[in-house]
């Protein structure tokens, strides 16, 4: 420094934050560049957890890759395979019986919950806290078991077919998730006495992490990022698809755009998809949960079509382009995870590190999903 | 910006005779599309479908941009018959929910259109993925690195001819 | 790799002192916080409240590499993760065991096919691995399992018996 103080000298280090870091969920490495505890710049660098899904979807009949699609984003496995399974009817031309449309959106959002309710868990260790993991892993295991009942698997669900769903819910499953959404409900003003109204939980997120809904938009972000940023944008709303317009539910939206008003839109859907579960199940007739005549190597007409649907994370979309043949010709699957992420290089600068690192966990990241 | 406000614009720098969007098997006629289609939103999942020289990518970057609306995606896709290489931008408006496809196509042995980074940010890793996995050059992007790929990847594995 | 993995074998050995050794360590397995894909959240769950990994004493989790002595490779290892898995192993203190949890870290499960690019096909090619456990993603239950199978390996006896199909 120099001895009038005219120049203040700088000096930077560069700290390199995982891909092992247990603040990144998984496999992500960002390379911070730091002036003391402030953040200079945080590039992301990703691809650790790259699969190949694309590859494989040019290589695999649809039906084979039915099962990838639940290994993207496998903490809402349900959302990749319905964004999937309604990209390729579309193109086929399929149209999916009422009784089906209905499951897929009980089961989506049985997972929409517990997805939220791990990442809830998950967002709290990230800011030091680690016993509400416990109690919304609690909550999360009766949906797990409940989705198990009718789709065979914990996580990496592989239920829905071209043209409906692969089995029929039976009246256990559907008194089960009743009182599930009852016990729930009761549960929910613990959560938010016990998280929401903690001095240090907001002490960490009011006023930290801020997103502009112009960088949201800049960016692509989409899902809860958008709507705690003050934009009404979902995707059930703005593109309609399945049983969702015969449903009624709200769209959470908070204009503070810090960390904490994510956190609450996340709490807040998780009332509104128990609204929309209760609603579907009332009105879900007996009937086929199949198309008929779905032939068993699937050859959609050429040309190519876009569906996008809501996920957990935000807007998940699917590019099929058939050239007729029993596999895709090329199968685009857009992350809501990928373009959330790419707003942190810009949105972090100049914050302290652990701060950032709240910021990171609101964006509510699935590594293998951006990375696909 | 509405869609019939979107197609006059964009319908100013649109092409001719573009090729149709998937190609015909041989035998088949190439049967050529308007360069801007309004499509059924039920049946596509876009309300407009747009055809343009790779040179004017950033002109109808700007026009998405000044109509409000956001970039969802980067496709490429590879026509190894025609010899070209596809890349379609996804647009989307949080406002209305309305779609618009932005097509282009490139020539495989040099495949080179301008970047729109500076127009959208979020374009940045959406062209770089697409580098990694087509090999197609975005020319003025700050950091055409591999991405999802090991660093010192030299390959695009998403050409249909990789790995022959 | 194999020189730089072994152990030397110590010139005394205290037979009983290195059996209730074992026995402590087989009883305060401490696995590494460290996530590739979906395996890691069936880790966390098996963590959590309702299949309480600490009921082995097996639920100290730590971040750091050089803490812990059990590996759970939970998830798909590419490429360019596989440099980074390789340093955390070869920071971990010896005694050191692998448990490869899923089909992905055992060999490279449904993301093999002719001509992959990416995906190291199995753990086994990087380091040595103690427990396979099969599945994907494996169950809870089949990770207590697995934990259980490493704990015979160092006392030599099972916690509990196999549980007989009725």
């Amino acid at each position: 420094m120099s001895s009038e103080g005219q120049t203040i000298h700088r000096e930077t280090f560069v700290v390199n934050l995982g891909p092992q870091h247990p603040a990144t969920h998984g496999v992500l490495r960002i390379k911070l560049t730091m002036d003391g505890e402030y953040i200079d710049d945080a590039e992301p660098v990703i691809g650790y957890g790259h699969r190949m899904h694309e590859k494989m979807g040019e290589n695999r009949t649809y039906a084979k890759f039915l099962p990838n699609t639940a290994r993207m984003d496998y903490v809402a496995a349900m959302f990749n395979t319905h964004g999937y399974v309604c990209a390729v009817e579309r193109l086929a031309g399929i149209t999916v019986p009422e009784r089906a449309e209905y499951i897929r959106v009980v089961t989506a959002e049985l997972n929409r919950l517990a997805s939220h309710l791990l990442w809830a868990g998950a967002f709290l260790i990230d800011l030091g806290g680690f016993t509400p993991l416990l109690y919304t892993f609690d909550d999360r295991e009766h949906i797990l078991d409940l989705l198990e009942s009718v789709t065979g698997a914990r996580l990496t669900f592989c239920y829905y077919r071209f043209g409906g769903v692969c089995n029929d819910v039976d009246d256990q499953f559907v008194t089960g998730t009743r009182e599930f959404i009852t016990r729930l409900r009761s549960r929910m003003p613990m959560y938010h006495a016990l998280i929401t109204k903690n001095i240090i939980f907001r002490k960490r997120c009011e006023g930290i992490g801020i997103i502009s809904a112009e960088t949201c938009r800049r960016y692509g972000a989409t899902g809860p990022v958008v709507r705690g940023s003050g934009i009404a944008y979902d995707v059930r709303k703005a593109e309609p698809y399945s049983a969702y317009p015969r449903l009624n539910f709200n769209i959470p939206v908070y204009p503070e755009a810090d960390c904490m008003a994510r956190y609450l839109v996340r709490m807040d859907e998780m009332m509104e998809s128990m609204r929309i579960i209760e609603q579907a199940l009332d009105l879900m007739q007996p009937g086929p949960v199949m198309a008929e005549k779905i032939p068993k190597m699937l050859k959609p007409p050429k040309g190519d079509c876009y569906f996008n649907v809501e996920s957990a994370r935000g807007s998940f979309g699917v590019r099929a382009i058939s050239d007729g043949t029993d596999k895709a010709y090329r199968l685009k699957l857009r992350s809501p995870c990928f373009s959330n992420m790419s707003l942190f290089q810009e949105c972090s600068r100049g914050m302290l590190l652990a701060d950032a690192l709240a910021l990171l966990g609101s964006l509510d990241l699935v590594i293998p999903d951006m990375d696909r | 910006m509405t869609i019939p406000d979107l197609k006059t614009r964009l319908g100013e720098i649109a092409q001719g005779g573009a090729t149709p969007p998937v190609t015909p098997t041989e035998g088949e006629p190439a049967t050529p599309v308007a360069p801007i289609l309004e499509t059924d939103h039920a049946k596509r999942g876009t309300d407009l479908d747009v055809t343009v020289q790779p040179d004017r990518i950033p002109d109808a970057a700007r026009i998405m941009d000044q109509g409000g609306y956001t970039l969802e995606a980067i496709t490429g896709v590879d026509w190894i018959a025609d010899k070209q290489y596809e890349v379609v931008y996804d647009f989307t408006s949080f406002a209305s929910g309305k779609r618009v496809a932005v097509r282009t196509r490139v020539p495989r042995d040099i495949p080179a259109l301008p970047s729109i980074h500076a127009i959208f940010p979020g374009a940045n890793w959406h062209e770089r993925e697409t580098h990694d996995f087509f090999g197609i050059k975005f020319s003025g992007h700050p950091q055409l690195t591999p991405l999802l790929l090991p660093e010192d990847a030299t390959f695009h594995p998403l050409r249909k001819d990789f790995g022959t | 790799m194999d020189e730089q993995t072994q152990v030397p074998p110590g010139l005394i050995h205290f037979a009983a002192m290195d059996q209730i050794l074992d026995l402590a360590r087989a009883n305060s397995l401490w696995p590494m916080t460290f996530g590739l894909a979906c395996c890691a959240i069936e880790m966390m769950a098996t963590g959590a409240a309702r299949f309480d990994m600490a009921r082995f004493g097996c639920e100290v989790f730590r971040p750091s590499p050089r803490q812990s002595d059990v590996m759970i490779v939970c998830g798909t290892i590419n490429k360019k993760m596989a440099p980074a898995v390789v340093t955390l192993y070869d920071q971990m203190p010896e005694p050191k065991w692998v448990i490869a949890m899923g089909n992905c870290a055992i060999s490279g499960g449904p993301f093999v096919f002719p001509g992959q690019y990416n995906v190291v096909e199995g753990v086994d090619k990087l380091f040595p691995v103690d427990v396979y456990i099969p599945g994907c993603p494996p169950r809870p239950e089949a990770l207590i399992e697995g934990f259980l199978e490493l704990e015979k390996k160092l006392t030599g006896k099972r916690r509990w018996p196999i549980a007989k199909a009725q």
